[in-house]
């Protein structure tokens, strides 16, 4: 074999190794960006990816996918192995003598002019080096690639897509807090209006837990766990309330017995109502006006004719602190329970049923003659008609059978879950509690029939009085 | 088997005798570098010239010059209206033989010459024309039945006036297509001018010095042949003539210029004279292989007459040169 083929083929297999060698390193770099690329582009979607993808393997998988069409599609073919001598040939200013003789190996030419041409090439290319004259030059994305990589890192330090999956996973926990501020404003604005100062505390409070969750974008675990200390604190802050309201009574009755009491504070008042007698008599009068306060001066065996000034008005004070006491104690009770559905949200518990939040006072009193939703399945009567045989209510038995469970799917049903107070061993549900229930449920559902605004109050002492009359354990 | 030092040794005498040709070309002709070294390139490739020209460019004394320098016998013939064929190829004429008897002999004409001047060829009449065409390409003339050989190496350089077309027979596109090169004479610059009046007013000619002989002349075309070419190579020039193609049909390579004002592109002959020019091109100039270079170079005068353009380059001014160097701007060397 000619020497200067051996020279010319030895130097030629060196220089399509190396620029193979670069095509390929050309190819895994752009490979690599356009992986990280992916990586990126694919951040927001990771939600919708199986769990057991995690974030770090998106890239390689987007490499995996993309290498047989890079690698195939940008293979060494003949071509290159032409345009790689011809620019051997212009770098070094051979006048195609390279590349002639390339062709003329291949051909196994042994004419002299080709032999010419094949020595010719062999001494021009006995020095070359490829790697210093043919050196690598990067693509843009073969530069890009470490910067994008360190883009692509801290995006997914930063948590870019687990944003969007906390917005997918907690939108459960961001609800519970908006929903736990909307409780906590109504709670407020039942409090302000009825006086309650513990219970306008304890808005204010939940107010505050619930605008930082929000905020702070808290995890649901911290919620709960926020909301379980929360919870404690308000029943502390109702075990703490005024105890002493003995009277049975709903929370209307209980309202209507302090819109009384201001009523009875303003006949104290008068000028006319100075003298002793005098007052006995105009009290009595009025009394008989005030139903709820009368009934309140029979429990307490009271005779408001032998009362003198100051007497009834200390009475009146000490009825109106107990009442909103009473009253206080049990708008923490429901917000005590409000607390505890809310913490049991999430959990798909098919089998409980939504409490009726107490904060919500606009369902205490709806518009007038307007229908709002029946949102309860009264073990009752519906409002208005009298049934035959109308019986008593039934006899509460504490344990499960008081447990109201509701149907999902039946229209608005809302129940009273009640539990008793943790004690020792022991835990009992009152039952004047249940009583105000059944009392509250049918008052709710009163409030939503089409009645006047003139004979609402009738009917409602209407069925008082049948329950003040049938109710056995009432004191 | 020739070894490869022979093939230096005659590369390297090819090229020291074209330098000695320029260098000898130099002392009676001003400038035309490139033209000298075109003709030069059309002998050694057996081909023809057609040289396109204003009078009085040193046309004729350019080409006694080269034959002086290359040992060949030069004749001229100044073509007019009146021009017989006979004229051109040579009759037989009655003359008496030694022993007094009457016969038909054959009397040369000018066209038996190694180089061939012929004069304003358009302005003879198209038969007289393809007397001498029929010698370009039959390397031969007939007369009277009989076929005479012309000299080896033949050599034609065909001259137009592009000023006086009036009353002249151009050339017909089949016939032009049969030159090798068509070469264009520029007007000389100012420094030239001086010098052309230095060297034609102040002194006597120079006496010129044989460089090569016609068996050198010969022996450098087979050296032509022999130039190894690449197929990279080759595949450029044939895209580059491809490229003159205004059908799309026809080729890939068809341009836009060419789609707008060509009518007809070249015919293989012009692929032809372009491979052996670019092979004699590097040749002369001691390379071994061909360039893209050379087949860029030689394509100009390889084409600029085989290129049919319509009415509207005619319109528009658009002559084959521009076309050509457009084609060279957009044809890529590798694909």
């Amino acid at each position: 074999m000619n020497p200067e083929a051996e020279i010319l083929r030895k130097k030629l297999s060196e220089l399509f190794n190396w620029e193979r060698r670069k095509r390929n390193e050309q190819i895994l770099a752009d490979m690599f960006f356009y992986a990280l690329l992916g990586a990126v582009l694919a951040l927001p979607f990771h939600p919708l990816l199986p769990p057991a993808i995690s974030r770090y393997l998106i890239p390689i998988l987007v490499f995996l996918l993309l290498a047989p069409v890079f690698f195939i599609r940008r293979r060494w073919r003949l071509e290159d192995t032409a345009r790689t001598i011809v620019r051997v040939d212009k770098t070094l200013r051979l006048d195609e003598r390279t590349i002639t003789a390339w062709e003329l190996l291949q051909r196994n030419e042994t004419r002299a002019a080709a032999r010419w041409v094949l020595k010719e090439a062999g001494e021009k290319l006995a020095t070359f080096d490829p790697r210093s004259l043919l050196r690598r030059n990067w693509s843009w994305q073969a530069r890009l690639a470490l910067p994008f990589l360190v883009v692509w890192l801290g995006l997914v330090w930063l948590g870019v897509g687990l944003q969007l999956e906390s917005a997918v996973e907690f939108s459960t926990p961001k609800a519970l807090a908006q929903k736990l501020r909307e409780f906590s404003r109504d709670l407020q604005d039942k409090a302000k209006t009825e006086g309650l100062q513990e219970s306008l505390r304890m808005g204010r409070e939940l107010e505050q837990l619930a605008q930082k969750s929000i905020e702070a974008k808290a995890d649901d675990e911290k919620l709960k766990n926020e909301l379980a200390a929360m919870k404690k604190k308000v029943e502390t802050t109702g075990q703490s309330a005024d105890q002493t309201w003995s009277g049975a009574g709903s929370r209307q009755d209980l309202r209507d017995l302090k819109a009384e009491l201001e009523a009875a504070r303003d006949i104290l008042n008068m000028p006319a109502a100075k003298g002793t007698e005098e007052l006995g008599k105009q009290w009595l009068d009025q009394l008989a006006t005030l139903p709820q306060l009368k009934r309140q001066f029979d429990l307490q065996n009271q005779k408001g004719g032998d009362l003198g000034h100051n007497d009834l008005k200390s009475f009146l004070d000490k009825l109106e602190k107990q009442a909103t006491g009473e009253l206080d104690r049990r708008t923490l009770l429901e917000a005590q329970q409000f607390l505890d559905q809310l913490m049991k949200e999430g959990q798909k518990d098919r089998g409980e049923s939504d409490v009726q939040m107490a904060g919500q006072a606009k369902e205490d009193l709806p518009e007038e003659g307007e229908k709002t939703n029946n949102r309860s399945n009264l073990p009752g009567k519906e409002p208005g008609k009298k049934a035959e045989g109308e019986s008593p209510l039934p006899n509460f038995q504490a344990g499960a059978a008081a447990h109201i469970k509701g149907l999902l799917g039946e229209g608005n049903s809302r129940n009273l879950e009640l539990k008793g107070k943790p004690s020792a061993a022991k835990s009992e549900v009152s039952q004047d509690e249940v009583i105000a229930s059944y009392r509250r449920q049918a008052e709710a559902e009163l409030n939503t029939e089409r009645v006047p605004e003139g004979l609402r109050e009738t009917i409602k002492n209407y069925f008082l009085s049948l329950g003040i009359g049938n109710a056995p354990n009432e004191p | 088997m020739e070894e490869v030092a022979e093939i230096e040794q005659r590369m390297e005498r090819a090229r020291r005798s074209f330098d000695e040709l320029r260098a000898e070309m130099a002392r009676v002709i001003v400038g035309h570098e490139e033209l000298i070294e075109q003709v030069f390139i059309a002998l050694v490739c057996g081909g023809h010239c057609l040289l396109e020209g204003v009078p009085g460019l040193g046309k004729t004394l350019m080409v006694r010059s080269l034959g002086e320098i290359l040992s060949l016998s030069f004749s001229r013939i100044q073509f007019t209206p009146d021009l017989m064929p006979a004229d051109i190829t040579g009759t037989n004429v009655l003359t008496d033989d030694p022993s007094g008897r009457k016969i038909f002999e054959f009397q040369r004409g000018p066209v038996f010459a190694h180089i061939l001047l012929a004069d304003e060829i358009n302005r003879a009449t198209p038969k007289t024309q393809s007397a001498l065409l029929e010698a370009m390409q039959e390397q031969s003339v007939t007369v009277g039945g009989k076929v005479h050989r012309l000299e080896n190496p033949f050599m034609v350089l065909a001259t137009q006036n592009p000023i006086e077309m009036e009353g002249t027979y151009p050339l017909p596109e089949a016939q032009v297509d049969r030159f090798f090169f068509k070469l264009l004479l520029q007007y000389p610059s100012r420094q030239e001018l001086a010098r052309i009046a230095d060297l034609t007013t102040a002194a006597a000619p120079a006496a010129l010095h044989e460089i090569v002989d016609a068996a050198g002349i010969l022996q450098m075309r087979q050296w032509v042949r022999d130039v190894p070419l690449a197929e990279l190579v080759k595949d450029y020039a044939v895209r580059l003539v491809l490229g003159t193609h205004p059908q799309r049909g026809s080729s890939d390579e068809a341009l836009k210029v060419a789609q707008k004002f060509v009518l007809y592109g070249s015919s293989p002959r012009g692929l032809q004279s372009l491979i052996l020019a670019a092979k004699a091109r590097s040749l002369l100039a001691g390379r071994p292989n061909v360039s893209f270079e050379d087949i860029r170079i030689m394509l100009p005068p390889s084409l600029r007459h085989r290129l049919i353009l319509n009415l509207e380059a005619d319109a528009e001014g658009v002559s084959a040169e521009k076309i050509i160097n457009e084609v060279l701007e957009q044809v890529p060397e590798v694909p």
